[in-house]
């Protein structure tokens, strides 16, 4: 009985590394392979169009830690994640609360409230930049029409104006994320919750932090982790929309990645700079991953 | 005064009536269950009163306050839901303070009234633990706890017990009973279960189809149906039904059916002769003696008696209960007879209203009836 027992787990275990396989060999080209390979470029100081260059150690990342314009990124990309998650957050949950409602267009609202998501981000930069334009903006012309302001607003060419600009596009662009998060959340919270909540006299106020939000504290988490992860290393967005500038006020590392390696033409630099990045998502990651664990033990 | 007043309620979704016209008067300190099957509207009756879904027309009031603009948390009740519905986040000993919590009980008197009602409700022990590591019997009592820390006019139940296993559901209903002659609060139970009803209630409000079919104590309900429709509702095995005729020849009445004749228990002066039904409970069918003659159908032993259905002619059946001495097998066959001062006469129609007068001969209440009391 053990034995034949002990071939079954045997033969179970067998058809489990077959099925698996194939992810991780795939999991293997296409992450493994480029993370080592940047870390060992990392170590080299090299010319992008020839590949070519000698070993440098850590040379790179002592050159980089004493570099101003490296800490200046960090920091852009610091108030770019927190600003545009604060905003994408807010207006997300605000706008499921909304669209939660018994309200007669939901369910249009719904379906175009994904817009900005599923729009294509050149188009999307390309509307905006037309939005902001100080000469043609529509923006700039109702401001004016309305009298606002009496001279056009420099939207992206100057600061703080670019960096708030790029925080709102970006919210603009990826608060549907978290209203499809959290209304899949929210329709899932027992009415007799709610119910019971009234009989016990809560308010509309104490409702939604009584019994709305604790629920929807767990799907926050995760969208917050997601979000954090995928804004810090938002590129297109912001390259398309101010390149960095007005000089590099809104020079993200990314950006920093992307001009070392292809405008400086120095690749082991980049990689360098690529894997610091890599190294501070790390923590929001080990943060996600022991959110999630913790939530499969309770 | 009544504690509870329903004043002509009518409750409609859409084109729906779901509450018709609904007239019910709840005494202080009064145990009522709202008895019916499945979709009759007890639900939303008990919804109503709770301020959770607005009448259509009628009015609703609680003391004596019209309550029909009052929001759930102004009407002074507290609610038991059948899915409980305890806070997930909160540990049980917040679950039960959150209803002092948010009518201003200030922090230092909550703590001890938690503890008054975990006492009494015996879950001193579980007060730091959340709702999710609890069994359902004891999610149960949290959620009666979350309800009685107040001390709300009306208490309002929705199938509390529909979710628990039968032996705790036996334990549960004996420990509302007494709880209610405790506190002598006006409760209102809503239940499918006729056990229930008839073991807790004080009085019984059948329903059916959005309609009060009947508004009286248990034994009143099961010994003076006033319709056909509470007649064949409360009682297990059913009562029995027969379509007949009620004929009056010179001074007295009797019943006609295919192969039955009887003379009528007393009926009521507003009885006309025609289309009628005859019922009779299971304990009011003889067997081995009698003018009628039937072939034994189904046997079922319970142990401390038998229920016998008896087919009589070619498509009438009768059940008795007989005593557990003589065993019957299927395909003898019996005499039996019908105790007349047992039997009732409905107009036909489902809901056909009684035409006998009621409790002549003083009747012993049947075993389940009040045996949680
Ligand atoms: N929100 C609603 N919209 C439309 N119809 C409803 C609504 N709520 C209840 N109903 C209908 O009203 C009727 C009574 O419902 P109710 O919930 O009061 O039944 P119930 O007696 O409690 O039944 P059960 O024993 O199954 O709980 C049902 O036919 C139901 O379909
Ligand atoms: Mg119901």
């Amino acid at each position: 009985m053990q034995a034949s027992q002990t071939v079954l787990e045997r033969r179970y275990a067998a058809l489990g590394l077959l099925l698996i396989a194939p992810t991780v060999l795939v999991f293997c080209a296409v992450i493994v392979y480029p993370l080592v390979s940047a870390i060992y470029l990392s170590l080299f100081s090299i010319f992008t169009p020839t590949l070519q260059g000698e070993w440098v150690g850590l040379d790179n990342y002592r050159t980089l830690l004493a570099k101003d314009e490296f800490w200046s990124s960090l920091v852009n990309n610091l108030i770019w994640t927190v600003g545009t998650l604060t905003l994408q957050i807010l207006l997300g949950v605000g706008m499921a609360l909304v669209l939660h409602q018994n309200i007669w267009f939901r369910s249009l609202a719904r379906s175009l409230i994904l817009f900005p998501y599923f729009i294509s981000t050149v188009v999307a930069v390309l509307v905006w930049k037309w939005l902001f334009n100080d000469l043609y903006g529509i923006l700039n012309h109702l401001m004016l029409a309305v009298g606002m302001i009496d001279m056009p607003v420099d939207y992206l060419g100057t600061m703080p104006n670019a960096m708030i600009s790029v925080i709102l596009v970006g919210a603009w662009k990826f608060f549907p994320f978290v209203v499809i998060a959290v209304l899949a959340r929210l329709q899932t919270i027992p009415d007799a919750l709610y119910e019971a909540a009234r009989i016990d006299g809560a308010g509309p106020i104490a409702r939604f932090f009584d019994v709305t939000l604790p629920q929807l504290r767990d799907v926050l988490v995760v969208i917050i982790m997601l979000r954090a992860i995928w804004d810090f290393k938002e590129f297109d967005m912001i390259y398309l929309l101010t390149g960095g500038g007005p000089i590099t006020s809104t020079q993200t590392l990314p950006l920093l990645v992307y001009k070392e390696a292809f405008a400086l033409n120095q690749m082991g630099m980049a990689a360098a700079y690529a894997v610091v990045m890599m190294l501070i998502m790390l923590v929001f990651m080990i943060v996600y991953i022991r959110r999630t664990r913790q939530e499969a033990d309770t | 005064m009544a504690a509870v007043n329903f004043d002509k309620v009518v409750k409609s979704f859409g084109a729906f009536t779901a509450v018709h016209g609904l007239d019910l008067a709840i005494d202080e300190g009064e145990f009522v269950s709202l008895l019916g099957p499945s979709g009759c509207g007890k639900t939303t009756t008990l919804r109503m009163l709770a301020g959770l879904e607005f009448p259509t027309s009628g009015e609703i009031s609680i003391g004596d306050r019209v309550v029909n603009d009052l929001a759930p948390g102004e009407r002074d009740i507290a609610m038991v839901f059948q899915s409980y519905a305890l806070y997930p986040h909160m540990t049980v000993a917040q679950n039960i303070a959150y209803p002092l919590k948010k009518r201003g009980v200030p922090k230092s008197e909550r703590g001890a009234m938690v503890q008054k009602t975990a006492e009494l409700l015996q879950l001193t022990e579980l007060l730091s633990r959340k709702p999710r590591q609890l069994s359902g019997g004891q999610q149960q009592r949290v959620a009666l706890g979350r309800a009685l820390v107040r001390d709300p006019k009306v208490f309002l139940l929705d199938e509390p017990l529909s979710n628990l296993d039968a032996k705790l559901r036996g334990y549960m209903r004996v420990e509302l009973v007494e709880l209610h002659r405790r506190l002598g609060r006006t409760m209102v139970y809503v239940t499918h279960d006729q056990l229930e009803a008839m073991t807790m209630s004080d009085r019984i409000a059948v329903m059916e189809g959005g309609r009060l079919q009947q508004f009286a104590p248990p034994t009143e309900v099961y010994r003076a149906p006033a319709n056909r429709f509470v007649a064949g509702f409360i009682g297990t095995p059913a009562m029995n039904l027969i379509d007949g005729e009620i004929r009056q020849s010179g001074g007295t009445w009797q019943f006609h059916a295919p192969g039955l004749t009887l003379d009528c228990p007393p009926l009521l002066d507003s009885a006309r002769p025609g289309p009628a039904c005859l019922g009779i409970r299971p304990e009011g069918v003889v067997f081995g003696s009698g003018p009628i003659e039937g072939v034994v159908q189904v046997v079922e032993q319970t142990g401390h008696e038998n229920i016998v259905v008896a087919r009589i002619g070619a498509d009438m059946r009768l059940t008795g209960r007989v005593g557990a001495e003589r065993v019957w097998q299927a395909g003898e066959t019996v005499r039996c007879g019908i105790d007349i001062d047992r039997a009732h006469i409905f107009a036909a129609g489902a809901a056909g209203e009684r035409l006998n007068r009621p409790g002549l001969r003083p009747v012993e209440a049947p075993a389940v009836i009040k045996a949680a009391r």
